[in-house]
């Protein structure tokens, strides 16, 4: 039924435009009355899979086109809104996308009414509470996530220095919702003014954040006598504080007593425990210099609605689940390290380890503990390393390491310590150079240290690696460049050492061209020394982008914002358009 | 049948242009909601609003380059940069250390659940938004080198 009521709408929407393309042609300036305004985007992302002798591995499914297809429209008139976001994954979507986007229908659609205090939406609404570790609702297309909760939702502000929010609702899973109700509320209270701290150079701010989530637990029929409630709840303190050039932030979070997923996938019912997440930063700040150190500890805050998840079999016939596909998350928590933006420095990326996780007797962990240090600097001009136009250097250090104490393998139980840190999951620390040298050459210099172990993580081996790279940047004139960017891995462990290069060509500022090569020479296996090569373009004007890309795309973890999803290794064509309206 | 619904649709929708910016507040670094209509409507300056963020290699070359002609430019033209970043919650802690390790001019917006990002349908940073007495006068994605001349030249057109 839904399904024809989005063609409805698609065509309804396509003759309302189709009247206004003329209709505006003959109205005059001045008599223009306010008819509101209509807006939004469209995005098209298509692939074509194709068989790839070099390339063993490649997914090709027999079904080779795929796109995924999004046009968000709204219409805004004085304080009222309305949008909708019609989805549309045809023939299917891209591979390993959530197997419930299928076919077209309405993902998205509100009402929202907004003046200067108060703000009111029904339908679907984004929303995040703090640093989003007890819940974000957000959408990232590349990664596949839409948690966008469906409910009823109320932001109220009486003045500038505090807000509130509250709202209710299911969260998005696909075209429909997860079961298990939401309930929120949020506040924010800024007190520099209240407290004359602007003219002591100072800054606070404090909120607090609730988030319930209710299922019955009867739905789980394993379960007899569970030691944990229908609701579970969960809050959030935090702090930000500023002086001069120093500035401060903490966090703490809790959630009540809930099941916890045994191996696979399901509730009992003694294995539960409460969750909390402390997270610590501060830093310093001044003209050419910036420090800053961000500590984070979680412990058992996987945070899912419904509790368990759905499971799904491909057409190959391979098992999985909506954690998968990052659906089912009520919660945020991203991994705190660099996002590097070297092809081979994204290899092994890491994912951070919120959930409680008992697979075997050697591998049992309750969360993850570490930080991550940034260190920016500027050596000015005239200066030694400065030289004419100034050196800009970046530093970055990231360690993540598991809970220590002691932990049970049958009964499934733990006994974590706050303080210390148990096995290593993950540490890179790299260095950055970046030096303008004149009016034409722009140079980069990267070496990054990275060690992931991916023994505690999904299997595989411990992987100690050793990149470097480097960049240059010539301008041929003011429109016309070149980039060439050349890399190296030595690696112990997994697939070894990788070498790659880039070139990007920009013939103007609307067209850039590239080809691409990351190689894995190094390799043991024979069959994995692949090229994966890619060429392609992308043409920019005002609002439209195109881009294509032709080659070869290595299975392994895509991340967008510290968040990962696992991409298949395949070979073919990409066209990607996006423009907004 | 689709697509050609599809590009029927892409072909009506260019008859609108996303007038405005969208009625939305945004917190600026010390946390306080800036007004994106409201707060930027000096009569005649032009406003461009430069979406980046921490990780994305581009953007901050955009905003390096511009930071250098900056004080030129704003002495021949009344305007004014707004650099909104998108970062979420994992690397909005390095904005402040990384805008004053680069020593950057510009008033800079928290966009941390990629609100004004969104409402402005932009899929691909970076990306600028360049507006003059409330309304959007001129677009631009993506970064090459030397594309601050041209954004310059345009500038100067309005």
């Amino acid at each position: 039924m839904l399904k024809y009521f989005t063609k409805a709408t698609l065509i309804v929407l396509a003759l309302v435009q189709f009247n206004f393309l003329f209709g505006q042609e003959t109205e005059k300036e001045d008599e223009k009355k306010d008819y509101g305004r209509f807006y939004g985007g469209i995005e098209s992302n298509m692939q074509y899979y194709i068989k790839d002798e070099g390339l063993e591995s490649a997914i090709v499914p027999d079904d080779p086109f795929r796109s995924n297809n999004y046009l968000y429209a709204n219409y805004n008139y004085k304080r009222w809104t309305a949008g909708l976001q019609v989805e549309s994954y045809e023939p299917n979507a891209l591979l390993n996308y959530n197997p419930q986007f299928e076919g077209t229908n309405l993902g998205i659609f509100y009402v929202n009414y907004k003046d200067e205090k108060w703000n009111v939406t029904l339908g679907h609404f984004y929303e995040q509470f703090g640093n989003g570790m007890i819940f974000r609702a957000w959408e990232d297309r590349a990664l596949g996530i839409n948690s966008a909760v469906r409910g009823a939702r109320v932001k109220f502000s009486p003045n500038y220095n505090m807000d509130f929010t509250a709202f209710y609702g299911r969260q998005r899973s696909g075209f429909s919702v997860n079961s298990g109700d939401l309930f929120g509320f949020d506040a924010n209270f800024f007190l520099a003014e209240y407290l004359n701290l602007y003219e002591k150079n100072q800054d606070l701010s404090i909120g607090f954040s609730y988030l319930g989530r209710y299922e019955s637990l009867e739905k789980y029929p394993q379960l007899e006598n569970p030691t944990y409630n229908d609701l579970t709840n969960a809050y959030s303190l935090r702090a930000d504080y500023l002086i001069g050039s120093f500035y401060a932030n903490a966090e703490v979070n809790y959630k009540s007593k809930d099941g916890i997923l045994n191996i696979q996938n399901t509730l009992t019912d003694d294995f539960a425990r409460t969750g909390n997440a402390v997270t610590l930063n501060f830093g310093y700040s001044i003209s050419g210099l910036g420090l800053d150190v961000s500590l984070r500890r979680v412990e058992n805050m996987g945070f899912f609605t419904p509790r368990e998840p759905s499971t799904f079999t491909d057409f190959q016939g391979d098992q999985s689940t909506s954690f998968d596909y990052l659906d089912s998350f009520v919660n945020f928590v991203p991994a705190l390290t660099k996002q590097h933006h070297s092809l081979l420095a994204n290899i092994y990326v890491f994912q951070a380890q919120q959930n409680t996780s008992f697979e075997d007797p050697i591998l049992m962990r309750a969360g993850e503990t570490g930080g991550q240090i940034d260190f920016f600097y500027e050596f000015k001009e005239k200066s030694f390393f400065g030289g004419k136009y100034g050196t800009n250097v970046y530093l970055n250090f990231s360690t993540w390491y598991n809970l220590p104490g002691v932990y049970t393998f049958n009964p499934p139980d733990y006994d974590v310590d706050f303080f210390g840190r148990g096995n290593k999951y993950f540490s890179d620390y790299s260095i950055e150079i970046k030096k303008k040298l004149d009016e034409s050459w722009h140079l980069g210099f990267n070496y990054i240290n990275q060690y992931y172990d991916q023994r505690l993580l999904g299997g595989g081996d411990l992987v100690r690696a050793d990149i470097i790279s480097s960049e240059a940047t010539y301008n041929f004139n003011s429109k016309q460049s070149i980039r060439l960017e050349l890399e190296k891995m030595w690696a112990v462990g997994d697939r070894e050492d990788w070498v790659g290069g880039t070139i990007e060509f920009n013939l103007n500022e609307n067209l850039s061209v590239y080809v691409w090569d990351i190689w894995n020479y190094g390799s043991k296996k024979e069959s994995e020394q692949i090229h994966y090569v890619n060429v392609g373009g992308a043409y920019r004007i005002g609002a439209y982008r195109v881009a294509v890309n032709y080659g070869r795309q290595r299975g392994g973890l895509v991340c967008v914002g510290g968040v990962c999803r696992f991409v298949p290794e395949s070979s073919g064509f990409t066209l990607n358009f996006n423009t907004s309206f | 049948m689709r697509f050609i619904l599809l590009f029927f649709l892409i072909v009506s929708t260019q008859t609108f242009s996303q007038e405005k910016m969208p009625n939305l507040t945004v917190k600026d670094l010390q946390n306080k909601p800036v007004h994106i209509n409201n707060d930027f409507n000096e009569t005649d300056k032009i406003y461009v609003f430069s979406f980046w963020a921490t990780w994305c290699a581009p953007c901050i070359s955009e905003l390096e380059a511009i930071s250098e002609h900056y004080s030129e430019w704003s002495e021949e033209l009344n305007m004014e940069v707004i650099a909104v970043s998108t970062d979420d919650s994992r690397t909005q802690r390095r904005v402040r250390p990384l805008l004053n390790g680069k020593n950057w001019p510009y008033q800079v917006l928290m966009d941390t659940n990629q609100e004004l990002k969104r409402a402005l349908s932009i899929v691909n940073i970076p990306y600028m938004v360049v507006v003059k007495n409330q309304k959007i006068e001129l677009i631009f994605n993506g970064y090459t080198q030397g594309a601050e001349d041209e954004l310059y030249q345009s500038l100067k057109a309005l």
